[in-house]
């Protein structure tokens, strides 16, 4: 228990730390050395309890449900202080709401309720604790050469507002820690909220118009979350006299009739915060603030903190009709309908957006299935999830700051300029669409989960959204694997520390992919067999070592077998004299110099988002709405 | 053990396939020409072409090209390992589409706009057929309540009789798989489309060979997949599947010889429809009846 309560709480002193330092030299160093401790101990905590069927921690004390109110009460000001700052009635409204009935709960109701077992963890926290620790702590390594080649691009004149930006990741990092181990559910709102303002501070950290808008866009959707996340509180409270998450998703399972309101409402907070449509437009704006943000967003937070809570309530799913079915069609319909979009972007960082939202998209859909089978997936989804798009958001990142765009059609010829970036670069989205890649074997056990529930309507989204995401992914690298001359290499004023977190994401994700069985004997099947006491492994482990076999030899010939070749070298054809490969010039009828030019395909008029979003929007709307009522009326007239 | 009879059925694939794969590329060649009132070549010829071009000089437009092909020609091999050594069909639909996108990423590395025009339709034709890919594979599980492909010999009936629909779909698609003619976007081996060579505009020599012989090897597995719906407990099913297969061939050589090539348009909205309504009905009908 004594490492829990330091991954909590070591983040939260460095915090504090970081906003005094405002040296360079300083800041490299205290936030390096913490990376590697957090990251270190996280190894350590899930390398000691291999296998884990659970561990539980009786653990209570009245001064931390003071502090958490404490905390709650601090949020609330600072979004009501930036409310009236920028005029923003509707989030100070909500954080107003939410503050009166945090109180009234707490002082009126929770106080009642003791919950003797404080923290825990299970195989599935430890997961979790492996992906925030790890993943999170490189992203934050990542940001220090990524922070200061921003802050030179900003004005001189600027404010150096990185000491503010250092503490936020870290608190981050804390308030995940936070919700992965707490039992008390008091306790995890309150790291549920941290999350959702220092996402809020970083989203707004440029203080531009836009950056602001999008800021306010976030608190407003994730306050409504974290409403939805207080009336479940109230009903465990009232109704169910818990506040233990175990004790509460124990009950549930045993009847599930009588947690139906609050499973919707937690489920309905974990689609806001995982940014399922209609609540997709958060994340999407999200994209202002600078890259290591949308990193930690994307990959080993915020999100992530939404399906880890969708997948803890699986069991209850499985067992309760209204609340499964909302969450498999908002996380399919959102799955689908976001391949769909990511095909129209040119802009890396939002097709990696809309991608992220895919993603999040079929875990939700697991999760409403609940079964093992569909859990083990959606437990690989994450993992695999959060190493590739960590990997892609730096690489993106980087690029944006050498060759001076985020666009995909400015990516061409990245294999020659940026030969390292573009391989890592290749690497993370191979992963992401493609078999034997870790995040196709957890869609192939997805299917074969679906399938197995009859699940027919899943089944046609997920074939029809797999050919999406392979038309997206596959123009996308295609741009990358162009070669032609030798243009100037751009990537020798790297920051060491970006290579270095660029380094060990692609190494975590080659080491996942190859020792995917593995992990799921260790880690995911544990988790699998202490919530359900069966085995749940869609795929044979003898498929999984030829999907593993297959992995080694594609990294060995992407990063080792090309170049070499003793072929004569001749320029392409152009239907006229070459004038120069490299620009694709040639001599024309009129012996000028014509330039051939390709864009990718993006087919705006069949996949835009004008057309799409809509679609997503009302229907996801109407089904979370019919759930609530039929949660909030079923218990009434049966 | 799978592994071991994988990676044995690979090699043995790898040797067949490509030979079983030329007798029936030149017996398209030698029907083509007979519908199209010419005597043709040889049933040969398309093995003296590939001989030729390994004795080609190796000329190229970069040093990556080959080995992203050869990964293609592997993949491919695998993919007819896992099938015919009755291994997990979905594995061998994965496997077989990583094959098709090393091919799309060598067309793409040599940064010919024709070459990319043809990449860019064969990611559009691949998105257009997977789909209805996949539902074939849940359809096989459903029918015969398992995804491994050995498990067909221990069957009743063949899967025919349960998804013939989903069987109709994939005719549809093979078409698209095969590329030929009015699917044949990407690239062609008829003379008069508007872009002929497309992907391998910038392939030659042994380059060429290996994509020749990747398809010899495509070819192969997916008129597999068409005999898979005929095969069951009696062995002499063997001999109709073969008679089946050899039948839908043919039909693929009359459709690529009598329809003009359609715009993508056409073939994605029809593909996809194909697939909701073959495939998804189909489905529909076996997980809820």
């Amino acid at each position: 228990m004594a490492l829990l309560g330091f991954l909590i709480v070591f983040p939260l002193v460095v915090a504090a730390v970081l906003l005094a330092v405002r040296g360079d030299g300083a800041r490299n160093v205290i936030v390096g050395a913490s990376a590697v401790i957090i990251g270190v101990a996280s190894v350590v905590l899930v390398a000691t309890n291999l296998g884990t069927p659970g561990v539980y921690f009786e653990f209570s004390s009245v001064v931390l449900d003071y502090v958490c109110t404490g905390v709650s009460v601090v949020l609330v000001g600072i979004v009501l202080s930036f409310a009236v700052r920028y005029k923003n009635l509707l989030a100070g409204v909500l954080a107003l709401i939410q503050l009166a009935g945090a109180l009234v709960l707490e002082f009126a109701f929770a106080h009642e309720v003791e919950v003797p077992i404080g923290l825990y963890f299970d195989s599935l926290s430890l997961l979790m604790a492996f992906i925030i620790g790890v993943i999170g702590g490189g992203i934050c390594v990542y940001a220090l050469g990524y922070m200061r080649d921003f802050q030179a691009h900003e004005p001189a004149d600027a404010k150096d507002r990185r000491p503010l930006f250092f503490a936020l990741m870290f608190v981050f990092l804390s308030a995940m820690y936070v919700i992965v181990f707490s039992n008390n559910m008091m306790w995890m709102f309150t790291g549920w909220e941290v999350t959702t303002v220092c996402s809020f501070l970083l989203i707004g950290y440029t203080k531009t118009d836009e950056a602001i808008a999008n800021a306010f866009r976030q608190i407003v959707m994730n306050l409504a979350g974290g409403i939805g996340f207080l009336v479940a509180l109230y009903v465990c409270a009232i109704q169910l006299e818990t506040l233990s998450f175990v004790e509460f998703i124990m009950l549930g399972v045993a009847d599930p009739a009588l947690v139906g309101l609050a499973v919707v409402a937690l489920a309905f907070a974990g689609i806001t915060k995982a940014a399922q449509m209609p609540f997709q437009t958060w994340l999407l704006g999200a994209m202002v603030a600078p890259t290591p943000t949308s990193a930690l967003l994307h990959s080993s937070t915020m999100v992530k903190a939404g399906v880890f809570l969708l997948v803890k309530l699986a069991p209850i799913m499985l067992m309760s009709p209204v609340p499964s079915m909302m969450v498999m069609l908002v996380g399919g319909i959102t799955f689908l309908l976001c391949s769909f979009m990511a095909i129209s972007q040119s802009n890396a960082k939002r097709v990696l957006a809309y991608s992220t939202i895919a993603n999040l998209g079929l875990i939700t859909a697991c999760a409403g299935v609940g079964t093992p089978e569909a859990v083990w997936a959606a437990e690989f989804l994450i993992l695999f999830h959060a190493i590739a798009k960590s990997l892609l958001f730096l690489c993106v990142g980087t690029a944006e700051h050498h060759i001076g765009s985020r666009d995909i059609e400015s990516m061409d010829l990245l294999f020659d300029r940026m030969p390292r970036l573009a391989r890592f670069m290749m690497l993370g989205i191979m992963c992401m669409f493609i078999a034997p890649f870790g995040m196709l074997v957890a869609k192939w056990a997805t299917l074969v989960s679906f399938v197995d529930m009859d699940q027919v309507a899943l089944v046609i989204i997920l074939a029809f959204g797999s050919a999406a995401t392979f038309m997206f992914w596959a123009k996308w690298l295609g741009k990358l694997a162009g070669i032609a001359g030798e243009p100037e290499n751009v990537e020798v004023t790297v920051h060491k520390s970006e290579w270095a977190s660029l380094l060990l994401m692609a190494a975590l994700l080659v080491a996942a992919c190859v020792t995917l069985p593995l992990i799921s004997a260790f880690v995911v099947e544990p988790y699998v067999v202490s919530v359900y006491g069966i085995l749940g492994q869609g795929i044979t482990t003898d498929n999984l070592w030829i999907a593993s076999i297959c992995v080694a030899i594609v990294v060995i010939v992407l990063f080792a077998g090309m170049g070499g070749s003793k072929a004569r070298k001749v320029d392409v054809y152009l239907a006229g004299v070459s004038r120069g490969s490299e620009e694709r010039a040639f001599q024309n009828a009129l012996s000028g110099t014509s330039v051939a030019t390709a864009r990718n395909w993006y087919m705006d008029d069949v996949f835009g988002e004008k057309r799409i979003a809509p679609v997503g929007v009302v229907f996801n709307s109407i089904i979370m709405a019919a759930a609530f009522v039929i949660a909030a009326v079923a218990p009434m007239v049966l | 053990m799978t592994i071991l009879i994988t990676v044995i059925g690979t090699i043995l694939f790898g040797l067949i396939a490509p030979v079983v794969g030329c007798l029936l590329a030149g017996l398209d060649r030698v029907i083509s020409a007979r519908m199209q009132g010419r005597v043709g070549p040889p049933v040969l010829q398309p093995y003296y072409d590939v001989r030729k071009l390994f004795e080609k000089e190796s000329v190229a437009v970069n040093s990556v090209e080959r080995t992203y092909v050869a990964c293609a020609l592997l993949f491919a091999c695998v993919a007819g390992g896992v099938f015919f050594t009755g291994g997990n069909l979905l594995m061998c639909v994965f496997v077989i589409t990583l094959s098709s996108l090393f091919f799309i990423m060598a067309a793409y590395s040599s940064r010919s706009p024709y070459a990319e025009v043809g990449a860019a339709r064969e990611t559009l034709q691949v998105m257009a057929y997977e789909p209805m890919v996949l539902l074939l594979a849940v359809g096989f599980y459903l029918a015969a309540g398992t995804f491994n492909v050995g498990d067909v010999l221990a069957l009743d009936v063949p899967i025919i009789a349960t998804i013939w629909l989903v069987f109709l779909g994939l005719l549809f698609i093979l078409t698209i798989k095969l590329r030929k003619s009015p699917f044949d976007l990407s690239m062609s081996h008829h003379a008069h489309q508007e872009i002929v060579r497309g992907m391998t505009t910038e392939m030659s020599g042994p380059t060429l060979g290996l994509v020749e012989i990747m398809h010899w090897c495509e070819n192969v597995l997916f008129l597999g997949w068409i005999g898979m719906f005929f095969v069951w407990g009696n062995p002499l099913s063997i001999i109709l599947a073969v008679a089946v297969v050899l039948a839908v061939y043919f039909l693929e050589i009359w459709i690529d010889n009598n329809f003009a090539r359609v715009k993508w348009q056409f073939m994605l909205k029809s593909a996809w429809a194909v697939a909701l309504v073959a495939g998804g009905v189909n489905i529909a009908f076996l997980a809820f009846m």
